[in-house]
């Protein structure tokens, strides 16, 4: 009897729990604790892991799309009257500038006021995930405001006052250029060339030439490149087998994102989906790093943590599950761009990459 | 939002909290607005800058602030004498030391302190590179003090030996120092290049290939610094031998520069009247610039790759028109030229003749070096006794193993075939989550012995069955291969690439799992395929093979797709050209 018990508690230790994954989600959408006051002005990326964390859980229904997809709108840096400041268009991470709520254009000029790059990808993302057709977004005016954020050396600043510029921005970028169908918002050959400059001795990306390898800037890179159709041009084989090497380093139960660092779930996703957009997912070992994720899931109230007996975060709750490799989205979001895309091109074309995804859970 | 550990409190803690919250909010509410309203209306003086300062403190992470803030201080600069303006800025840094204080890894303060260091009349270096060695005794791994540090570095012109003498004193008193290393990789080249003299790297044209990365030429270190960097890591791992830093350096102090972009082979056929190319890279022949001249007169043609998946590809094929090249009794004299490279491949069809090629061997290319260098076999013997040393130690570190079949690769790769395979059995069991990986690597090593051995013999006969193979790789090496054995080895598939065995005629590749044949694909020339004891379970699986226009024999027995309802009948009709059907 003792040891069904000790069996039933051993299953009852690794399944997956959906249902507080949602519930985690729906708070995310309400109301966020104390310590994520910080993150206020990049509100529109948590509202993302939220939204694509249900989408993967198939619990979208949870929440009103409509008012959100009409919350996001009004995110949106419209050109004003005299398209004055197309370069600072796109989309803001939430109304902390003060600017008055409004769904349509034209814009409002305010000194402060303009798109954030990681806000418009996250932002078009999450209007895909709740199945908008995008015709609200000025994809001009978007891409004018990407075009401004690119520096010489082919990287992005995130805003055009300026701020820091690295690799992950240039990840922003492609995705944005992606999922609008129009590669005018940046220099590709400017970004392959800093994504090489990137490259570091051991084979992992830097955030930027000299720096450090990182499986999130790795992931930033490899996915630009895929995304862009590229990753062939612009690596040889013998690079492209040692940043395989590199990234299945970076495996011990679950995946850690340097080496000597701990294992932490959202490398999971960064370090994983490299390795599936490289072809080589299938040398990892699925159990370990599934029972890893697992381990940090949070019982009680949902979501999974970076570490265990952590806090969990809607960061790390949703890169525990499993999406797009190079798009971070789900299957169903990935092939709605698709659609659309092939709408507005009126052919039957279309220009995907893999479409594989790897389970964690289900 | 990373990282909290939990802590469990009581009600009253909590309502405590709450109060405290509301507080807070009600201040950071009218501290906002304070300040949006006095950027509105245009006003930048030391008020603003406290305004701005007790928001920072909380959030440094409101981009937004940090630009009025910066704005505030440009205008200030305009306005105040130099004086004045070093004592702001100086504030400005002992704010942003407190800033880091609180999140040592905001992107927000450390750019705003690298913008105000490039801003301070009289930058004091010594202060900024003492901040970043007491944020790094904090944290060895803050990337964001490594990056500010290389800005400073860099602003400030502290020569490279020092900064090599700064990561001696780090990796000396603990050899587990990632980041130390790494910057190292970056400074060694800048101290001690390869070749000093050697000219600056042409400017790069806009069609032309990627950049170089570290490790090309470029960034390679010279000789004799290499020997007492080999010393260094040495004693690192031999220290701690689990630590990945010092394996993953020494790896890279062991590479090499990637290998000069050639033709590899040119392979001409008369019957076929067909011209197969293979690069040494793959290439996608729009970019690439690939002119055909066949004696002497440029010929108009159309390269396409093997299979129509591939827009890059080592292998290239192109028709003549006919007759061109049909009779016999012509000689005739072809050239490839590669426009982007420079570099072109001549061959000689001769009268009596039905195919002729040019190649240079895998030998000739230094192809399965491993990577490493060539130059002194000497010190690559000396750097494979030392690991060795260290496996009789440690027989069971992963890392160990790894440079051992590394160094015995570049060394002698047949005379060490035994111990190599035996070498990667033990890090199957030893880094049983990565044994996949190390099966594929295996047979990769395993595939390049094949070669070498089959270009020794002089013969064009691929054999390599019972090798455990789970994967086919090198397949632009085997343009030439007439028979190819794969027998009785854990194949799953015969993918795309594998059309690029142009001149084959015998596939032998019984008793593995293959139930894919994509790659059989286009095959001009081959008559005979086996494929005993596989997986190959529909029709639609064996569709590629209606391609290969002279198959005779096909052995499908021992196969699923045997037991399919009139299977004799669907491929008689699907592959009409064989006349000798097994099932």
């Amino acid at each position: 009897m003792a040891e069904e018990e000790s069996q039933f508690e051993e299953f009852e230790q690794i399944d997956f729990l959906g249902d507080r994954h949602v519930r985690f989600f729906q708070r995310t959408l309400q109301v966020l604790p104390e310590r994520y006051a910080s993150l206020e002005t990049t509100r529109l990326t948590i509202i993302f892991f939220a939204l694509s964390g249900l989408d993967v859980l198939d619990a979208l229904d949870v929440i009103d799309r409509n008012t959100m997809i009409e919350w996001i709108y009004s995110l949106q840096v419209l050109p004003t009257e005299d398209q004055a400041n197309l370069s600072r268009c796109g989309f803001r991470g939430s109304s902390h500038i003060g600017i008055p709520y409004s769904t349509k254009g034209p814009g409002v000029l305010h000194p402060y006021d303009s798109g954030h790059v990681a806000m418009t990808y996250t932002g078009l993302c999450s209007l895909l995930i709740l199945g908008d057709d995008l015709s609200r977004v000025n994809k001009q005016a978007c891409l004018a405001g990407l075009r401004a954020l690119q520096l010489e050396d082919g990287s992005f600043y995130a805003v055009p006052e300026g701020s820091e510029n690295d690799i992950r921005f240039i990840y922003c970028a492609a995705s944005i250029c992606y999922i609008l169908d129009d590669w005018s918002g940046m220099d590709i050959q400017k970004a392959i060339e800093y994504i090489r400059g990137s490259l570091s001795y051991d084979s992992g990306f830097g955030q930027g030439a000299g720096r450090e390898s990182h499986g999130g800037w790795t992931y930033c890179a490899i996915a630009s490149l895929c995304l862009m159709g590229r990753l062939e041009e612009a690596l040889s084989q013998r690079e492209l087998d040692r940043i395989r090497r590199w990234c299945i380093m970076r495996q011990q139960s679950g995946f850690h994102g340097r080496p000597n660092k701990p294992v932490d779930t959202c490398y999971s996703f960064w370090v994983g989906a490299t390795l599936e957009l490289l072809d080589v997912f299938q040398y990892t070992n699925f159990d370990k790093n599934r029972r890893f994720i697992l381990s940090t899931q949070d019982r009680l109230v949902g979501g999974f943590a970076k570490w265990p007996d952590s806090h969990p975060d809607p960061l790390h709750a949703y890169l525990g599950l499993k999406v797009h490799p190079a798009l971070n989205i789900t299957q169903r979001a990935f092939q709605h761009v698709q659609q659309l895309q092939q709408t507005w091109r009126g052919s039957t074309g279309s220009c995907s990459r893999h479409l594989c995804t790897f389970a964690i859970s289900k | 939002m990373h990282g909290r550990v939990k802590v469990k409190s009581t009600a009253q803690q909590e309502e405590e909290k709450r109060k405290e919250r509301e507080k807070k909010l009600k201040v950071y509410l009218a501290a906002r607005d304070a300040c949006f309203s006095k950027r509105k209306e245009g006003i930048w003086d030391e008020g603003a800058l406290q305004v701005t300062q007790q928001l920072l403190s909380s959030n440094p992470d409101f981009g937004t602030l940090w630009n009025y803030r910066r704005e505030t201080l440009m205008h200030l600069e305009t306005v105040r004498d130099e004086d004045e303006v070093q004592k702001i800025y100086e504030a400005e840094l002992s704010f942003l030391e407190s800033c880091l204080k609180v999140n040592p890894k905001s992107y927000g303060s450390w750019h705003h302190r690298g913008w105000v260091s490039n801003r301070l009349p009289r930058p004091d270096w010594a202060r900024e590179l003492g901040l970043c060695d007491r944020c790094l005794s904090l944290d060895d791994r803050n990337f964001h003090c490594w990056d500010y540090r290389r800005v400073v570095v860099k602003m400030s012109g502290v020569p490279v030996d020092q900064e090599l003498a700064f990561t001696d004193r780090l990796i000396g008193s603990n050899f587990s120092n990632y980041s130390s290393w790494h910057y190292r990789s970056t400074l060694l080249p800048l101290l001690h290049p390869e070749s000093p003299e050697e000219p600056a790297p042409p400017p790069r044209r806009a069609s032309s290939s990627p950049p170089p990365s570290p490790q090309s030429r470029s960034h390679r270190v010279c000789e004799e610094q290499l020997l007492k960097e080999y010393e260094l890591v040495q004693n690192a791992f031999f220290t701690d031998p689990n630590d990945q830093s010092a394996w993953f350096y020494y790896r890279w102090l062991l590479g090499r520069a990637e290998r000069e972009e050639i033709i590899s082979c040119m392979f001409v056929s008369r019957e076929e009247e067909r011209v197969s190319v293979a690069f040494s890279r793959a290439v996608n022949v729009s970019s690439a610039g690939l002119l055909l001249v066949l004696d002497g007169q440029p010929q108009r043609v159309e390269w396409r790759s093997v299979h129509p998946r591939f827009k890059h590809s080592p292998v290239w094929i192109c028709d003549l028109a006919p007759g061109t090249i049909s009779d016999v009794t012509n000689e005739h004299n072809l050239t490839v030229h590669w426009m982007e490279k420079h570099t072109h491949r001549d061959c000689a069809l001769y009268t009596g003749r039905t195919e002729s090629w040019c190649r240079d061997s895998a030998t000739d290319q230094e192809l399965f070096r491993s990577d490493l260098s060539v130059e002194k076999t000497s010190v690559l013997q000396s750097e494979l006794q030392s690991c060795n040393q260290l496996r009789e130690l440690e027989p069971l570190n992963k890392w160990c193993l790894l440079t051992i079949i590394l160094l015995m690769r570049a060394l002698d790769p047949l005379g060490y075939e035994k111990e190599t395979l035996a070498h990667f059995q033990t890090l199957e069991e030893v880094d049983s989550m990565r044994s996949a990986y190390y099966g594929d690597l295996c047979s990769k090593f395993m595939i390049e012995n094949t070669i070498l051995k089959m270009e020794y013999a002089e013969v064009r006969v691929f054999s390599i069955s019972d090798k455990s193979l789970t994967t086919l790789c090198h397949l632009d090496q085997l343009l030439l291969v007439t028979h190819i054995n794969l027998s009785s080895n854990q194949l799953h598939r015969l993918p795309p690439q594998f059309a690029m065995l142009q001149c084959l005629e015998v596939l032998e590749a019984n008793n593995n799992s293959i139930e894919n044949l994509e790659g059989v694909y286009h095959l001009p020339k081959l008559e005979e395929v086996l494929l005993k004891n596989n997986k190959i379970s529909t029709l639609a699986d064996l569709e590629p093979l209606a391609s290969c226009p002279k198959l005779k024999r096909l052995d499908l027995r021992g196969n699923p797709v045997t037991q399919v309802a009139n299977v004799e009948a669907e491929l008689t009709a699907l592959l009409p050209s064989v006349v000798d059907l097994l099932l």
